[in-house]
């Protein structure tokens, strides 16, 4: 030892060892960052990509451990925020990283994903998808879409799956059943309930998500179609600046006298602290919410909250948010997705997941009475997903959804200004937004 | 044998001047090499990409000056600019009149100098996320303390969030509270630097304190606090975390920074060529704007000099 400690190096000697080091440093990394010794623990291992979200909970809590003991396949599950997740996906997708197996998408990435190729043709790599999934949950991995305006560039392509539902999230009533003997079904039900019962600042008739951009539309959205309005009709022309978007708004502002202050800055947080405290007579949220209704640490009011299809005014019009489940043709365990995607949306599978209060995604499970017995809003998830109306199917959907989102924050800001005069306030803000979502659209091309 | 141990001294000597006038490079080189792979290939990768045509995240060619074009002639980018203006002249200006403020009286002999420096630094070392949370559960609504407060006072709650206003002036006092610090500290740093015979001939002439402030300390410190002018204005345009939590640009457009506009462009509605165009247009139209406020404040402060 002591012989190596004393030794001495010349400049030479100094110079060649280092080169060495360094060339063996590089070689090993590089050849780590190639792969090698990966390949061996790909065929029992998946690696699954999402955001975090209430309503997969009982996936990463309870079901992946289940599929690793069912199959001997290890799930790798890396969560993280939603607009990290996003971006994260799609550029593992765009450079084939190949350190996915699985993403876990919100419905209106599907279209940008698909469109770009970063998904693969679910039939096509050999999944048989259960013929008992919901319709409309199951149309949103399809692109071309199956219903709705397409875009030009794929008119005449055949429809393909890119991607399954794992979680048919959809808008629902929670209404406070100590509040109404039966589910309110129309908004004007809603409105009289309001006048009659609400006591501002203790009991509240509604609240609403008012952010700019997403929330607010996903407020907006479930008035809208009821009203007989669209987001985008079938030649992509803005479905909501007409007569039903106005009254649709109009609506929402007759709500304003009985709704928290300051719903401009609310978002999902804000909302449903409401309606768990025992403060506010219902609301229109996603299924995600069922998950926390009944849960003490959550809720004042555990038991009491009841769900029901939203309100109609032609007709109930929830607007559907699925959770979708994709594979990238660089997944390194191509088969071990399919055999994931494949299991989960099993029958079995399915009905225990609904048992957990999870909006299932197939029909069975969401109707079979021991599941009912567990989780008493399953019927009404049924319902709100055979009655959705989806978003426009388009990669330019989130540029859409921050023109409208963005015109009806305003609109609300007026609104409340105005002090229960909001005539014309509506119509202003959303002739505003068909203008420029035209003028967008225009400027995008491949819509007209 | 005397001619080669010439010519081999000569030889060692023109290695020695080789090594010598190459050294400065050679030491130079990997900092170089670094700024370039930080700095400067982002710089070109965004030029780049402001000129190239995107689909669904995907680079599908060159398409000339089509990306600047679009920025030019979209509104809600001029108005993110212009919000972004307003944000920018409104807290800078008062964050360099409360930095100077505080730190002229720093810089006296007053009791527990050190620790009220202490403090008034803390909020400058909190994450800009940690504020924006932080200031959110203050202005909230629902939870915050800003109503209440109100409340107690018989006022009508501001709902400072709710209204373009409110929300955009909320905004710039929270950049005020996390960077006024920042130019207090420079500048106090340049207050001790500062020669003390102007001053004290001034005291001794009689002048008043406002005098010598005016007329011969805040001339003296102008250099000073031009930098400190200058790093808060460049970093003010990039804010962008707070916004994020607090307001996410909203109500409406009223606190649509650029660096929000441009998030969202490039990330969210994946029009990476735009997002670049505009933030090549903000970069250059910074710069013009920098070097004209340099030199506007450099020829008043030798004015200023030269009449002390």
């Amino acid at each position: 030892m002591k012989r190596v400690l004393d030794a001495r190096m010349t400049r030479r000697e100094l110079l060649r060892n280092s080169a060495m080091f360094g060339a063996a440093t590089f070689a090993v990394t590089t050849l780590s960052a190639c792969g090698l010794g990966k390949k061996s623990s790909e065929s029992n291992k998946i690696v699954i990509g999402a955001f975090q979200d209430n309503a997969l909970a009982p996936l990463r809590d309870t079901f992946f451990k289940r599929f690793t003991d069912e199959t001997g396949i290890k799930v790798q599950y890396n969560e993280t925020n939603y607009d990290s997740w996003y971006q994260n996906a799609k550029n593992d997708g765009l450079n084939k990283t190949g350190a996915y197996d699985i993403y876990i998408m919100d419905d209106n990435w599907v279209p940008e994903f698909a469109a770009a190729g970063i998904l693969i043709d679910l039939e096509a790599a050999g999944l048989k998808p259960n013929p008992d999934l919901l319709e409309n949950g199951l149309n949103q991995g399809y692109w071309p879409p199956k219903v709705g305006p397409r875009l030009k560039d794929v008119a005449n392509d055949e429809p393909k799956l890119y991607a399954l539902p794992i979680d048919d999230d959809v808008q629902m009533l929670y209404y406070n059943s100590d509040q109404f003997s039966s589910a309110p079904t129309t908004w004007d039900e809603i409105f009289a309930a309001m006048k009659d019962k609400a006591d501002p600042p203790n009991m509240y008739g509604w609240t609403i998500r008012g952010v700019k951009g997403n929330p607010i539309v996903q407020t907006y959205l479930p008035v809208l179609n009821s009203y007989g309005g669209a987001f985008a009709n079938d030649d992509w022309t803005p479905g909501f600046d007409g007569a039903e978007g106005v009254a649709a708004l109009e609506r929402i502002f007759s709500f304003i006298p009985y709704m928290p202050r300051g719903i401009v800055e609310f978002d999902t947080d804000q909302e449903i602290q409401v309606l768990l405290q025992g403060q506010s007579l219902a609301l229109t949220e996603y299924t995600g919410l069922t998950q926390r209704i009944d849960d003490p640490e959550s809720s004042t009011v555990v038991g009491k909250i009841d769900c029901a299809a939203t309100p109609a005014e032609e007709k109930s019009g929830p607007a559907i948010g699925i959770f979708n489940a994709g594979i990238p043709p660089s997944a390194p365990n191509t088969d071990g997705a399919i055999q994931f995607l494949d299991w989960f949306t099993s029958d079995d599978v399915q009905l225990d997941f609904a048992k957990t209060g999870s909006a299932a995604v197939t029909r069975k499970a969401l109707t079979d009475p021991s599941a009912i017995s567990e989780a008493r809003w399953l019927p009404a998830m049924a319902d709100a997903v055979d009655n959705s109306t989806p978003k426009p199917r388009t990669p330019d959907e989130p540029k859409m959804e921050d023109i409208l989102g963005t015109e009806l924050n305003k609109a609300l800001v007026d609104a409340i200004a105005a002090n229960g005069k909001y005539g014309g306030i509506a119509q202003k803000h959303l002739s505003a937004a068909a203008d420029q979502m035209t003028s967008y659209l225009q400027q995008q091309g491949g819509y007209y | 044998m005397a001619g080669e141990a010439i010519s081999v001294q000569g030889r060692a000597r023109v290695a020695e001047r080789a090594i010598a006038a190459g050294s400065p490079y050679l030491l130079i080189a990997p900092a170089l090499l670094f700024m370039a792979a930080v700095s400067v290939y982002p710089l070109f990768y965004g030029v780049r990409a402001s000129l190239a045509e995107y689909k669904y995240g995907r680079e599908l060619g060159f398409q000339g000056l089509d990306n600047y074009r679009r920025v030019l002639a979209d509104d809600v980018f001029w108005q993110a600019m212009y919000v972004t203006l307003r944000f920018v002249l409104i807290a800078v200006t008062l964050e360099t009149i409360l930095g100077v403020a505080l730190a002229v009286l720093l810089s006296r002999d007053l009791r527990f100098a050190g620790l009220i420096r202490t403090g008034l630094i803390i909020p400058m070392t909190v994450a800009p996320v940690v504020v924006g949370i932080v200031w959110r559960l203050i202005y909230a609504s629902d939870v915050g303390i800003v109503n209440p407060l109100f409340r107690v006072a018989g006022l009508t709650p501001p709902d400072v969030l709710s209204h373009g206003t409110s929300a955009f002036l909320g905004l710039v006092a929270v950049d005020v509270w996390e960077w006024t610090p920042l130019i207090m500290l420079i500048v106090l740093a340049g207050l001790h630097g500062l020669p003390r015979e102007p001053i004290e001939g001034a005291r001794v002439d009689g002048a008043s304190e406002l005098r010598v402030f005016f007329d011969h300390t805040l001339p003296l410190v102008r250099p000073v606090l031009l930098v400190a002018i200058i790093l808060r204005t460049i970093d003010a345009i990039g804010t962008f975390d707070q916004v994020f939590v607090l307001t996410k640009g909203g109500p409406g457009t009223s606190t649509q920074l650029i660096a929000i506009y441009g998030y969202n462009t490039a990330f969210r509605f994946s029009q990476y060529g735009q997002a670049s165009a505009m933030m090549l247009l903000v970069l250059v139209g910074m710069s013009v704007l920098l070097v004209a406020a340099i030199r506007t404040i450099r020829g008043a402060a030798k004015k200023a000099t030269g009449a002390a």
